[in-house]
């Protein structure tokens, strides 16, 4: 099973995308801070990690800037509220930039191609 | 036979700058001077070196680059004379570099402009954190690199599976240990020996899991830009059929590629973004350049397109110029079904590369007049749809490779 960090401080945003995913059959992980967010990836071991950008104690952009340096290859969704945040050279940094939404398909696709990166081409994709 | 001045008489070197050149006398001296500053700046504690791998140039870049007041000693390398050709420069610049044990190598262009200092930081300093492979990542303006935006790019992405925004800015910087992967392999083609050696570069460094970091260089790339249309010269078919080359000799590595990945990013929040100078296209140009394209090449096109792709082009021809659009997903189905006619040998191989150029100066064209009323970050955002398209298209890609 798959497992996914979500990185958000907003509680109901955790809520809601943990229990979506979950019931897509993801192992989810949430935390509200990116305190320790380095020392959690390497315990959890996510598969992916969904990030926040705007968060009221860190920038998402700068964790992921942190997140790269340790965790070349691990696949990062900066997910906000704000679409804005795209010109950001830092953003470039991660898989995808999804902008908040209450329908999770977007986000749900781009987890699917975050997470078969390498593999083999068994049906044709969207 | 190699040339050879070494006037310092250096025998080691951690950090080298090489700075490549065919008849650059006149500009040499600026990136020169840039690189020295840098690296006296930034990698002070260090022995290191600037070399000048040349092409035996008639117009005294030689003497030019060994006249520029430096700090730091310099070297220079020629090709034999009546041997030309970027690649071989850097061949000399790999073997030089294993010889001296560098375990960094900054690449600069000649003709480079903009260069600061920290430019040789920004390229180097990564190079000491583990990543092997350093790409820049520089504003250009919308028009600039438009084999960069609409292939080279799009292609390196989809089909191996790394985005690395400039696979041919020129600018870049690799490790010791990269130079020993890159002289061990003797897959060298013509093409490579000359302007092909940018991409091969990319790629290698991609197929061989080296870690990439893409450095921000704070300025714009101010070079010798040109108009598009106005002088493709053989720089295309050398880049195009690198690429078409590699797509064959890597396709164990590329086959299990599905999207592609990021890398780190390094050297951002430099201050305020300077904008590039503009590019001036005479986009009607390029329109007629397509049209006239479908007289001399239409029945070579035939054969190597799919009857589909070829039925839409056909559409496209129609349009006249003020509605004119070869959009981005039959784009990437031209080049798909050009990749496979290359390997195919459909035809000889200099003949399916001359006549892709007609089909490119007609995305050239629908790519500037889409992008000409956005700025910069949203010409940024057409180019990552366009390569989106190209992953999309990367299945359909392998289905035609493999029949």
């Amino acid at each position: 099973m798959k497992k996914i960090l979500i990185v958000d401080d907003e509680e109901v945003i955790r809520m809601l995308y943990g229990e979506e995913l979950e019931d897509d059959g993801y192992d989810v992980v949430t935390t509200g801070t990116g305190q320790g967010l380095t020392e959690l990836i390497g315990k959890e071991k996510p598969n992916l990690i969904i990030l926040d950008i705007k968060m009221a104690e860190h920038n998402g952009l700068d964790l992921l800037q942190d997140i790269r340096k340790e965790f070349y290859n691990i696949p990062v969704i900066l997910c906000s509220a704000y679409s804005s945040y795209k010109g950001d050279l830092k953003s470039i940094a991660a898989d995808y930039y999804v902008v908040k939404s209450a329908d999770l398909t977007e986000l749900k696709q781009k987890i699917k191609m975050a997470l078969e990166g390498h593999a083999p081409f068994e049906s044709t994709p969207e | 036979m190699l040339t050879e001045l070494n006037p310092s008489q250096i025998t080691a070197a951690e950090v080298i700058v090489g700075i490549p050149s065919y008849n650059e006398a006149e500009v040499i001296s600026y990136p020169t001077q840039r690189a020295s500053e840098g690296l006296v700046k930034y990698f002070g504690e260090k022995n290191s070196v600037i070399i000048n791998c040349d092409n035996n140039s008639p117009d005294g870049t030689r003497d030019a680059f060994m006249n520029t007041p430096t700090e730091v000693p310099k070297i220079y390398l020629s090709t034999p004379p009546g041997v030309r050709g970027k690649g071989n420069n850097f061949k000399n610049l790999f073997k030089k570099s294993c010889e001296l044990g560098a375990e960094a190598v900054i690449v600069l262009d000649a003709d480079l402009k903009s260069i600061t200092p920290r430019w040789v930081k920004n390229l180097g300093e990564p190079l000491f954190q583990d990543f092997g492979f350093v790409a820049p990542l520089y504003v250009r303006h919308k028009y600039d690199g438009t084999i960069t935006n609409n292939i080279a790019y799009p292609m390196t992405r989809s089909i191996y599976g790394r985005r690395v925004r400039q696979p041919i800015g020129g600018d870049f910087g690799f490790s010791g240990e990269l130079a020993e992967i890159y002289l061990r392999h003797e897959d060298w083609t013509p093409e490579v020996a000359e302007f092909g050696i940018d991409i091969w570069m990319t790629t290698m460094a991609i197929c061989h899991d080296i870690p990439i970091c893409q450095s921000f260089m704070g300025r714009p790339k101010i070079h010798k830009p040109k108009d598009p249309g106005a002088s493709l010269g053989p720089m295309f078919l050398q880049v195009v059929g690198t690429i078409f080359d590699m797509m064959i000799k890597r396709v164990d590595f590329w086959q299990e590629v599905r999207w592609s990945k990021p890398t780190a990013i390094f050297g951002f929040g430099l201050g305020e973004m300077e904008m590039p100078p503009p590019v001036e296209v005479d986009i009607k140009r390029l329109y007629n350049k397509f049209q006239d394209g479908f007289d001399r090449w239409g029945a070579v096109w035939k054969t190597i397109l799919s009857p589909n792709v070829y039925k839409k082009l056909s559409e496209v021809r129609t349009l006249n110029f003020a509605k004119f659009e070869l959009p981005a997903n039959l784009w990437a189905d031209i080049l798909n079904d050009w990749a496979v006619a290359y390997k195919n040998r459909a035809h000889e191989r200099e003949k399916i590369l001359e006549s892709l150029i007609p089909l490119y100066y007609g995305r050239t064209c629908s790519f500037v007049v889409a992008v000409e009323p956005l700025n910069i970050q949203q010409a940024e955002e057409v180019i990552e749809d366009q390569c989106i398209v190209f992953e999309r298209s990367k299945h359909s890609l392998l289905t035609r490779w493999v029949e």
